[in-house]
């Protein structure tokens, strides 16, 4: 500690009472800790008890920060799920089996061409101002899209192969393609009302969050909203589907995860999914806490290790600087063999994971392959060793594999910082591999995206959410996904370019029945799985939880066995039943009545020290 | 938190010694220090502009193909990002853009966001100044009554209880008793039962009064936890500084024409030992607005620290510029004040 | 501080007598230091952490931090096997706490010697060579001083690759103007003296004057200000590898804490997990601001430092 050294003087003019700080130190102790006194009783946290309006609120805990709240702006999975509540798409996705079905638009044809559709909007749908939902909305939705710039921001993919877009009559909406789209009955975009929005000037500055309510047509209308602190919707009674059950749903900021399992233990929320799941620690101790349902769902996502096959562009430019040997299929192979899976499960997933196998996650079970045994990369370290000698990478005297230049081999992984199960299987991977001779260095980044993109990288992680049509996640490892030059960003996943695998996929994509195609799916996927440069470890679960003296029911998608939060519809929230107790109130009351109780006692203490220490001084000045 | 700035801030304490030089007493002279003190901060502050621009660039990234977040973006539409935010310009053409913006209070527009960086820090703002506002004012006052009492009381058991409560409570790394807190008050253990809320300011749609004591029941235990691990400090300066000031002539002067032991200490003593204290009390207020990431980070408070992390991440440029523009002016400015103030309460400084 | 020894009246050589009063003064310094019980508890359990992270390869051996055949399961509860349960790999958590001991005291004890060292190189040579040398130097101190040091190392560990070196840099190259500062006054003081003007007559040139003369005595100061900002490297190393940003690769405490909170050990109630990482970094910072408070009082009686 270092303090100026001060010279004798004389006291100052100016003077800091000492009195006045002790007293405003205990003033505001005092304050601070009446308020909090006076704050729980009155303030039971926002359980459906809010009793005095009678309201039921859903609480649902979550992490991630808003991008925005216009649906041409936004494209974080929080934002983008908000969206889905305030505004009607054309089409939605059936909670049991995911099939397209009827939203905003009842039916839809396409012409034989496939490059005219057109769209019957319901007349049954009002915005919340009291307005008709038409076709002239959509067509205005599509066509800002087309020609505002900042308007395609988020969504501008789906229009980008539109033509032209008109809405001949209120219920009939024409879109017109420049060549057939896969996704005409998946178009993924909000609504929004036209008499609201054209109204805005530049709508790539125009967040939607300053005046509320939103004016919307989904089962929910948006009315609050605060940067990090919440987000409230309340339920559209008018909804064409039906009223959502509960009146209000409130999305709660929680940036620590312990924090939200913490308060559902509280039961200040209802929900908590976790990002992108519940740890296994939560997950079980929350399985042994009352009133508490854990939903461990198989989930949509697929765990892989990718591989760096060379990064190139689709004119023919290379780039990155991926390692040669991982080139060679064997080295491939031998590093997945000495991947153990099934400690992967065990371990790190502590069994909320199914064991890699195919690329399409078993949740799918139309399209979920399996390796035969013949093919199968079991683990294996001696055969990966002996696999990785025969592809010419032998030991030095050291035990380390050299590489074709001499120099010991160390490959570069890609982790995501934020991810724990990156890191902890990045501490396996560098075990298991180094027992081979071969070096890891894990590089884990907040933001993974730039070397990604550059293809500087050996390994990496990798995982996508698996759409119940899988044509995308087949589409990212075709040759046509790859960047034009290296200057561009792809739809490539990993650069994975493989012309017979891009057959196979031309072949699924005009194929029309649907058996027939999930079995040239299934061949894809063998022939992903012998490439090695799409290594999947594990399915993860979904592991997410809610109160049960909350929600008394809520429908999952799939419903049979399937995750509540990031479903592709608004089916959850939409679906939820207030449970009929209101258990959990008394709690609160009582938690009051403590606090209460030991404030009083903290500030009865508080004054009795000050009172015992002002006599002593003056004790002490008699002496 | 600023457990790496401690030490700083202690460094800071002593900014008085090197213009201690006898000079008249003139209001000109006063003037003159100053303008010399609002010089080096504008300054200083223009320093943190270039550091802020240039460090950041550092992050390996690309913003635009960040923002684009991977999607399958043509090298044109790309292109056309670049120039939507200026990223298409040489180097020193952003940073003369950026600097000539910064001057008139626009700070870019965030990445992330798509809304202007002096919003969201607007935004933010006011939550980071209740929480640290709050907790300012609490070490502050228990840090002074504290120090006095233990100096003056030096060497017995006391004093001996408060250094050392206020030692390990100094060496605690903050973000683990705010789990800790968490743990036991907000989560619950044994037979203490949950009394405050896990995180975040607000439970939402309260009104009135019962917002501002709802706020007040979330505030508890993030200011709990700033104030045990930021009071010692004040503590031990105060009472370093008083027990100084206790072996001066004047004071045993004071004792020796009968003045009680109370009033020497309150009229006397205090006053003076409070500089170094009123200098770190400036210096607090300063570091407090960027000493709070890790709080805010535990208890999920919606405050500049969250948004500053958040920013990092992506990189969002601007964000993170005007963040650190923003924590490092705060510094500045109150470091400034505390100099100009300096020689208003010690009149032997700066004459 | 070495000043007003009378030289003994032997005919030894200039060196020897030096020595032997540095030895003197070493002794003096013993002496004054053992009548601060805090600062000897604090070397105590110094001591005792030091022999604990030395012997820590023969105690527990680098093969408890290997994930792979961790003896135990994920997040057992602390039972007669594991006194300190185990962690999300199933490792036990005491050999963990005694091997992350390494990496926090090596990274606490490197970026103090980093930042301590630049301090004293920026301070000594402001002080020795006026003009605008130092001015410039002390402006980019003063500069130093203002930034938020915390935003400034997490800045600088994001720029970084992660790893110890960039863990140690972003303290190290953050937190040394203090020190600039304070040598920098020291070394004013002594070069004010009448002998440096006396070894300036003699021919001495700035680096004989600079070694010979100013650092040996802004040595002690020196030695001070590094012992307190160890304690403080260890918390910001703590707090930079609880942000993410450490090298996830080795284990420190920190490191354990963050694990601790991604496994959810905070809400699981996995108490073993989270408090002993805790109260080790708070000890170990304990310890070292206790010796340097000590030292700090010994070298300058007036900061009434409690004894």
């Amino acid at each position: 500690m270092s303090t100026p050294v001060h010279g004798s003087g004389f006291p100052s003019s100016r003077r800091l009472r000492p009195r006045v700080a002790r007293l405003v130190a205990v003033a505001g102790a005092a304050a601070l800790t009446t308020l909090a006194g006076l704050a729980t009783p009155l303030n039971p946290a926002p359980q459906q008890a809010s009793a005095a309006d009678g309201d039921k609120v859903l609480t649902v805990a979550v992490a991630q920060s808003v991008d925005s709240l216009s649906p041409f702006l936004a494209s974080r999975l929080l934002s983008t799920s908000i969206h889905r509540l305030m505004y009607e798409y054309l089409t939605n996705y059936d909670p049991t089996n995911a099939r397209t079905i009827p939203g905003l638009a009842t039916k839809w044809q396409s012409s034989s061409d496939k490059l005219t559709w057109t769209y019957t909007i319901r007349s049954n749908s009002k915005w919340s101002d009291g307005q008709q939902a038409t076709a002239e909305d959509a067509a205005w939705t599509f066509n800002t899209m087309m020609t505002d710039e900042g308007a395609a921001t988020a969504n501008g993919s789906f229009v980008a192969n539109f033509e032209k877009v008109t809405a001949p009559s209120p219920t009939k909406l024409v879109i017109k393609l420049k060549k057939p789209q896969a996704t005409m009955t998946a178009l993924d975009v909000p609504i929004v009302p036209k008499h609201q929005w054209e109204k805005v000037g530049d709508l790539s500055k125009f967040n939607n969050d300053k005046s509320f309510p939103v004016v919307g047509n989904g089962p929910f209308i948006l009315t609050d909203y605060k940067p990090d602190g919440y987000v409230r919707l309340k339920a559209n009674k008018s909804f064409w589907r039906g009223a959502p059950k509960f009146d209000e749903l409130l999305f709660r900021y929680y940036k620590d995860q312990d924090a939200a399992v913490a308060a559902l233990r509280k039961g200040e929320v209802s929900f908590v999914a976790g990002s992108p799941s519940l740890t296994p620690a939560q997950a079980a101790s929350l399985k042994n806490a009352e009133n508490i349902h854990v939903n461990d769902a198989p989930g949509r996502r697929f765990y892989a290790l990718a591989t760096n096959p060379g990064a190139k562009a689709k004119n023919g430019q290379k780039f990155g600087d991926g390692d040669p040997s991982l080139l060679d299929e064997r080295v491939r192979h031998a590093l997945f063999m000495a991947v153990d899976r099934k400690a992967v499960i065990d371990k790190v997933f502590q069994g909320h994971a199914v064991e890699g196998q195919g690329y399409i996650p078993p949740r799918f079970p139309q399209y979920f392959w399996k390796p035969s045994p013949s093919q199968e990369l079991t683990y294996d370290p001696a055969k990966a060793a002996q696999l990785l000698d025969q592809a010419g990478y032998r030991k030095n005297s050291s035990g380390k594999r050299l590489g074709k230049d001499g120099k010991p081999i160390t490959y570069r992984v890609l982790c995501h910082a934020t991810d724990p199960n990156d890191k902890a299987v990045g501490q396996y991977l560098t075990e298991w591999w180094s027992k081979l001779g071969i070096g890891v260095t894990l590089d884990c980044l907040d933001n993974v995206t730039d070397p990604w993109l550059a293809g500087n990288y050996d390994l990496a992680f990798d995982g996508w959410s698996v759409n119940p049509d899988p044509d995308f996640v087949l589409s990212i490892h075709t040759c046509a996904a790859l960047p034009a030059t290296p200057k561009d960003t792809g739809a490539t996943d990993n650069f994975i370019c493989d012309k017979q695998y891009d057959s196979l996929y031309a072949r699924q994509l005009a194929e029309y029945d649907p058996a027939e195609r999930a079995t040239i799916v299934k061949q894809m996927e063998s022939r992903l799985y012998d490439l090695g440069y799409m290594n999947v470890m594990a399915y993860p679960n979904a592991v997410e939880a809610y109160r049960t003296d909350q929600i008394k029911s809520i429908r999952t998608m799939p419903s049979a066995a399937g995750n509540i939060y990031g479903q592709d519809g608004y089916w959850s929230w939409w679906s939820a039943v207030p449970a009929a107790s209101d258990g959990s109130s008394d709690d609160s009351g009582s938690t009051g009545i403590v606090i209460g109780g030991i404030v009083a006692a903290v500030v009865v203490v508080g004054a009795g020290v000050f009172f015992a220490m002002r006599r002593r001084a003056t004790a002490e000045d008699r002496e | 938190m600023s457990s790496a700035g401690k030490i700083a801030a202690e460094a800071l304490a002593e900014p008085a010694v090197r213009v201690r030089t006898p000079r008249a007493r003139t209001t000109t002279a006063y003037v003159r220090y100053g303008a010399g003190k609002v010089g080096g901060a504008v300054v200083s502050l223009l320093a943190v502009l270039v550091t802020g621009f240039f460090l950041f660039r550092l992050i390996p990234g690309d913003p635009v193909k960040t923002m684009t977040g991977g999607r399958p973006v043509s090298a044109e539409q790309l292109a056309a990002y670049r120039r939507e935010f200026g990223l298409d310009l040489p180097l020193w053409q952003q940073f003369t853009d950026y600097c000539g913006k910064a001057l008139t209070g626009d700070l870019g527009t965030s990445y992330q966001f798509h809304a202007p960086v002096v919003d969201k820090i607007g935004e933010a703002l006011p939550n980071t100044l209740l929480l640290t506002g709050t907790a300012f004012v609490l070490y502050t006052a228990l840090g002074i009554l504290l120090g006095t009492r233990a100096a003056w009381r030096h060497g017995r058991l006391g004093d001996r209880l408060n250094t050392g409560l206020a030692l390990t409570l100094y060496s605690v790394p903050s973000f683990w008793l705010g789990l800790l807190l968490i743990i036991v008050f907000s989560v619950g253990i044994g037979p203490i039962p949950g009394l405050f809320p896990t995180g975040g300011m607000e439970s939402g749609g309260e009104e009135g009064f019962a917002y501002v004591l709802d706020v007040a029941h979330h505030l508890i235990l993030p200011v709990v936890t700033l104030v045990s691990v930021e009071y010692g400090q004040t503590l031990l300066v105060t009472r370093s500084a008083l027990l100084d000031e206790m072996g001066s002539d004047y004071l045993t002067t004071a004792r020796a024409k009968g003045l009680r032991d109370d009033l020497v200490r309150r009229r006397h003593a205090v006053p003076n030992a409070l500089l170094p204290t009123v200098t770190l009390v400036f210096v607090n207020l300063g570091r407090t607005v960027a000493g709070v990431i890790l709080v805010e980070t535990v208890f999920s408070w919606p405050g500049l620290g969250g948004l500053f992390y958040q920013a990092l991440s992506v990189p969002d440029l601007p964000l993170v510029q005007g963040l650190f523009l923003f924590f490092a002016a705060a510094v500045i400015i109150m470091n400034t004040l505390a100099d100009l103030a300096y020689p208003l309460l010690d009149p032997r400084v700066g004459r | 501080m070495t000043t007003g020894i009378p030289a003994p009246a032997t005919g030894a050589g200039p060196r020897r007598l030096a020595w032997q009063r540095r030895r003197r003064s070493a002794v003096r310094f013993w002496a004054e230091y053992r009548t601060h019980r805090a600062g000897l508890v604090g070397l105590a359990a110094l001591t005792l952490f030091a022999l604990v992270a030395l012997t820590a390869p023969l105690t527990v051996g680098s093969d408890v931090a290997g994930a792979t055949d961790a003896p135990g399961q994920p997040m057992e509860s602390p039972s007669g096997e594991f006194p300190l349960g185990t962690d999300r790999f199933g490792r036990d958590l005491l050999g963990l706490l005694v091997w992350g001991s390494r990496v926090s005291l090596l990274v606490g004890l490197l970026a103090a010697v980093l930042s301590v060292a630049i301090g004293a190189l920026v301070g000594v040579t402001a002080g020795h060579f006026k003009g605008w040398y130092a001015t410039v130097l002390m402006r980019v101190t003063d500069w130093f001083l203002v930034m938020p040091t915390l935003v400034l190392a997490i800045a600088l560990a994001t720029v970084l690759s992660r790893s110890l070196g960039t863990v140690i840099l972003a303290i190290g190259v953050t937190s040394w103007p203090t020190t600039a500062r304070l040598v920098r006054a020291q070394t004013l003081a002594v070069e004010s003296r009448p002998y440096i003007e006396r070894a300036k007559a003699l021919g001495g040139g700035h680096g004989h004057i600079m070694s010979r003369h100013v650092l040996p005595n802004v040595m002690p100061l020196v030695l001070a200000q590094a012992t307190l900002m160890v304690s403080s490297a260890i918390l910001a190393e703590a707090t930079l590898a609880f942000l993410g940003l450490g090298d996830p690769t080795v284990v420190s405490w920190g490191g354990l804490l963050q694990e601790a909170r991604e496994a959810g050990a905070v809400s699981s109630g996995d108490w073993w997990y989270l408090v002993p990482p805790g109260i080790a970094i708070a000890a170990v910072a304990l310890a070292f601001t206790l010796c340097g408070r000590a030292v700090e009082s010994v070298l300058n009686p007036r900061l009434g430092v409690d004894r």
